[in-house]
């Protein structure tokens, strides 16, 4: 270990390989977090849904999700639609599509608890006074649940954001995916995938941390 | 007993505001109430009263339309508010009178995420579309009258309990009720609390609102209330005017149930 001869040359002059991956690598992060933050809502609506098919349905899905590894729905959604359904997907496609609906799965549970944290109480006063029932959730429920969820939403953000590093398995170019390519031809695996771990915790960090000042803010009330 | 009898009829004649008509109330195979007929009139101030467990929560809360009775209805006005059947004029009815009741609740339930203002004028800005400096210009008057003008940008949680009931007080008188439900208002407070609840709705009382009191305190039902109506195994067993109730309770029952407030 002492004897080895670090060479970041080969990382700095790979730099624009390295950063198109990167690029990748936010831009997959950025639209599956939208998405699952919106496939969360739907899976969570269907949860708390009075009618009973929905109710299964929502269930159903969320616990199939959670309970099969990503990389397993990943290559699932690759390899086994094409197949059945004839329809070839891109590995991008397949990878957004598979991480949204994952964390969205997750994400789908930070929001049912966070509401259902709300004491019934305060929307019991809400609706003798007279709020109609859609004022009752935006106005009571909602802001209340959002503080809740705050740090359960931030940690699923930042494990979206590291699983999207799996696309590299059906070869989508993002930062790792170029990791790997890179070490395999220039033999430097230690300088890359330190490099690459860095990267990774340069932007979750941040985010992270971010959360839990804001989440801080709102509780100093 | 037999002048009392007349005043009480006098007191009766009235049109009542609101009317619990035969309310019985099932949760799975557990009656909880049973044909529960239980008129407010106005300027009334009816304390129910009875064992826990009697039901009392939950009539208040089919009144407050929280709860469909499973039989009979609430009739506001000569107007049916909540029927089992909750038809579709009735929810128009019902629509229509939401905010001539009003309630305050044991555990406050006021909204932690709001400043003790923005709790008073919500509903009005919300339900009753009222202009916001119109609205303030209210909350800051009521405020004042539960003497808690130096709290108005406080947040629930700063204040102590006494308080924050005299806040939900306020943010239900905020929607001009004509009448105030009150659900063991002073239960969960410690006893040096309660007081300053209690003058708080003694006053109400003495303004005349119309008050319907689930209450554990006997010398406010004897003292301020006009009636009272004593529950129990989901049942009305008795009902008196004011303090005749304390003074010659009729039934067993209710004999046995004072017994445990004299020691
Ligand atoms: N939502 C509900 N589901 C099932 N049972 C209920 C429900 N609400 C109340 N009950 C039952 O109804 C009965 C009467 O309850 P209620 O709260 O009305 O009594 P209470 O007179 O207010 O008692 P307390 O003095 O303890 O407040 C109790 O046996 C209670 O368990
Ligand atoms: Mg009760």
């Amino acid at each position: 270990m002492f004897k080895y001869q670090f060479r970041w040359d080969v990382v700095s002059g790979s730099a624009d390989f390295l950063l198109s991956g990167f690029q990748m690598t936010l831009i997959i992060s950025a639209i599956t977090l939208v998405l699952a933050m919106i496939a969360g809502l739907i899976i969570a609506l269907l949860d708390m849904s009075k009618f009973q098919p929905a109710r299964w349905l929502g269930i159903g899905f969320g616990e199939i999700i959670r309970n099969t590894p990503l990389l397993v729905q990943l290559l699932w959604v690759y390899y086994v639609l094409p197949i059945v359904f004839g329809v070839r997907i891109e590995a991008l496609a397949a990878l957004i599509i598979g991480l949204s609906l994952y964390q969205g799965a997750f994400i789908a549970e930070v929001y049912r608890s966070g509401i259902q944290s709300v004491p019934r109480g305060h929307s019991e006063a809400a609706q003798v006074l007279g709020l109609t029932p859609v004022q009752n959730f935006t106005r009571i429920v909602l802001p209340q649940a959002i503080r809740m969820t705050l740090p359960p939403l931030a940690s699923n953000f930042v494990q979206l954001i590291k699983f999207s590093s799996l696309g590299a398995v059906i070869s989508v170019s993002e930062i790792t995916r170029r990791g790997m390519e890179l070490s395999a031809s220039t033999f430097r695996p230690l300088e890359i995938f330190t490099f690459i771990a860095v990267v990774y915790f340069v932007i979750c960090w941040p985010l992270a941390m971010g959360i839990r000042l804001w989440e801080r803010r709102l509780q100093a009330r | 007993m037999k002048g009392i009898g007349f005043a009480y009829a006098l007191h009766m004649t009235g049109t009542p505001i609101i009317v619990a008509e035969g309310v019985s109330k099932t949760f799975g195979a557990n009656q909880v109430l049973t044909r529960v007929s239980l008129p407010v009139m106005e300027r009334d101030v009816v304390c129910v009263v009875g064992p826990s467990g009697s039901g009392k929560t939950t009539l208040l809360r089919c009144i407050a339309l929280l709860e469909t009775p499973s039989e009979g209805r609430i009739v506001m006005q000569g107007q049916a508010i909540s029927t089992p059947g909750q038809e579709r004029p009735v929810k128009a009815a019902a629509r229509a009178v939401r905010s001539d009741i009003g309630m305050v609740f044991q555990h406050f339930n006021l909204w932690p995420h709001m400043s003790v203002l923005e709790n008073l004028i919500e509903a009005p800005l919300r339900a009753k579309k009222m202009p916001k400096d119109q609205a303030i210009a209210i909350a800051e008057r009521l405020l004042a009258k539960v003497d808690l003008s130096d709290k108005r940008d406080a947040y629930p949680a700063r204040l102590s309990g006494g308080q924050q009931q005299r806040v939900a007080i306020a943010r239900a008188l905020a929607m001009s009720p004509k009448v105030l439900l009150f659900d063991e208002a002073t239960s969960a407070l410690d006893p040096e609390l309660r007081r300053e609840v209690l003058l708080v709705m003694r006053q109400l009382a003495q303004e005349g609102m119309t008050m319907l009191v689930v209450t554990h305190e006997m010398n406010f039902a004897r003292h301020v209330g006009t009636r009272t109506v004593f529950m129990d195994r989901g049942e009305i067993v008795e009902e008196a005017p004011g303090s005749a109730f304390f003074d010659s309770p009729r039934t067993e029952r209710a004999q046995r149930f004072l017994q445990q407030f004299e020691e």
